[in-house]
């Protein structure tokens, strides 16, 4: 999880603001979805067991899962100081990419630290 | 019918832990093993050869936008010029390609292999499951489920009154299964062997590829409006300076 403190890494603009061809140097843009996929699991998996250990169930669990994808976008979006255009092609791919990948070791993680602590 | 029960610690200790703690472990061994039996083929000189030509006249295609028109039309008659372009194949030659590709006693040991490293642990680790985990409750998942999910999440149990929260090992095993590929994700680097659809579309892909995807990209490279970016930078260059007299004389524009 090295690429956690480094999401930044610049792709290549245009240095002219008049004709909009936007260039994007690829294996930059792939690096950064990848940080993207790895802060989302990372944080899945967290929010699984901290939801767990709270004792959620049933559809509050579920939305804590959204909550936590949420919070993921939003430092993700923090950390790219908001120029959200410099660093990804589009609004969407940081919002929505990976949003359901988390769910299934979400589930895993969170039925495990809820059994361990509330039933045994 | 949604009292809690009270299962043994036992179960926690002994089930749930050791089940978990094997499937990781089997995936990283899994992971190892796959990297050490996979055998490196050289590559055949014809089919790095396309590759090469395809990645050429896609960074063509790209960047085309950044030379003069000129230059583009030269380098796009290159490659797709009829008699002796590089991107034009002939049509005799192309089943030839694909029936050597395909016949390869080499390649189809390889995605034998992978299939095989995939699919054995996983069906002995389910028949150890079965054998050992089965006739009792193993957990309780947190949310509710519906009544149809009882066949598939209790097997083992056959009480009919026990809520449907509360699952046998075997689901646990499923649970297991699939959660456990974001961990591998992170723990074992990029995406490895417990996601070989995708590297077994790049294998099979690599047989057909260089005789389809040569026509492709001549397609794609006719297709191609060439509008030059360039020529406005040093307008828009000279527009931004201040507007001081000596200047305007210095940079000849090129229109």
């Amino acid at each position: 999880m090295a690429g956690h403190e480094d999401s930044g890494a610049s792709k290549k603009k245009t240095a002219d603001s008049s004709n909009d061809l936007p260039t994007f140097n690829a294996e930059n843009l792939q690096n950064n979805m990848k940080i993207i996929y790895y802060s989302r699991t990372f944080l899945s998996i967290i929010g699984g067991v901290i939801a767990g250990i709270l004792g959620y169930t049933g559809l509050t669990g579920f939305v804590f899962y959204f909550l936590i994808m949420a919070i993921t976008s939003l430092g993700l979006a923090a950390k790219a100081k908001f120029s959200i255009h410099s660093y990804f092609d589009c609004w969407n791919r940081l919002l929505l990419d990976g949003f359901l990948g988390g769910l299934l070791s979400y589930v895993l993680f969170w039925t495990f630290a809820y059994d361990i602590v509330h039933i045994f | 019918m949604a009292e809690d029960l009270v299962l043994d610690t036992a179960i926690r200790d002994w089930v749930l832990i050791p089940l978990s703690v094997v499937m990781v472990l089997i995936g990283i061994l899994r992971y190892f093993v796959s990297k050490l039996m996979r055998s490196y083929q050289s590559p055949d000189a014809k089919v790095v050869k396309e590759g090469q030509v395809v990645i050429r006249a896609r960074s063509l295609r790209a960047a085309a936008n950044f030379i003069p028109l000129k230059s583009f039309r030269a380098r796009r008659a290159y490659f797709s010029n009829e008699e002796n372009g590089l991107l034009y194949v002939p049509k005799g030659q192309v089943p030839n390609a694909q029936a050597q590709m395909f016949s390869d006693p080499n390649m189809a040991m390889d995605m034998m292999k992978k299939n095989l490293s995939m699919i054995i642990p996983q069906t002995l680790t389910f028949a150890w499951v079965n054998f050992f985990f089965s006739g009792f409750v193993a957990a309780k998942i947190p949310f509710p489920l519906t009544q149809r999910f009882r066949s598939m999440l209790q097997n083992g149990i056959d009480l009919s009154t026990v809520d449907v929260s509360y699952v046998s090992s075997r689901s646990w095993y499923f649970l297991n299964l699939f959660g456990l590929r974001g961990l591998f994700s992170l723990i074992l680097g990029e995406e490895n062997a417990t996601d070989d659809t995708q590297r077994m579309m790049q294998m099979s892909g690599f047989g057909f590829d260089p005789t389809k995807s040569l026509s492709a990209e001549k397609d794609s490279l006719d297709i191609v409006q060439h509008e030059w970016a360039l020529p406005k930078f040093e307008q828009c260059y000279i527009n931004s300076l201040p507007a001081q007299e000596g200047y305007s004389l210095l940079f000849p524009l090129f229109s």
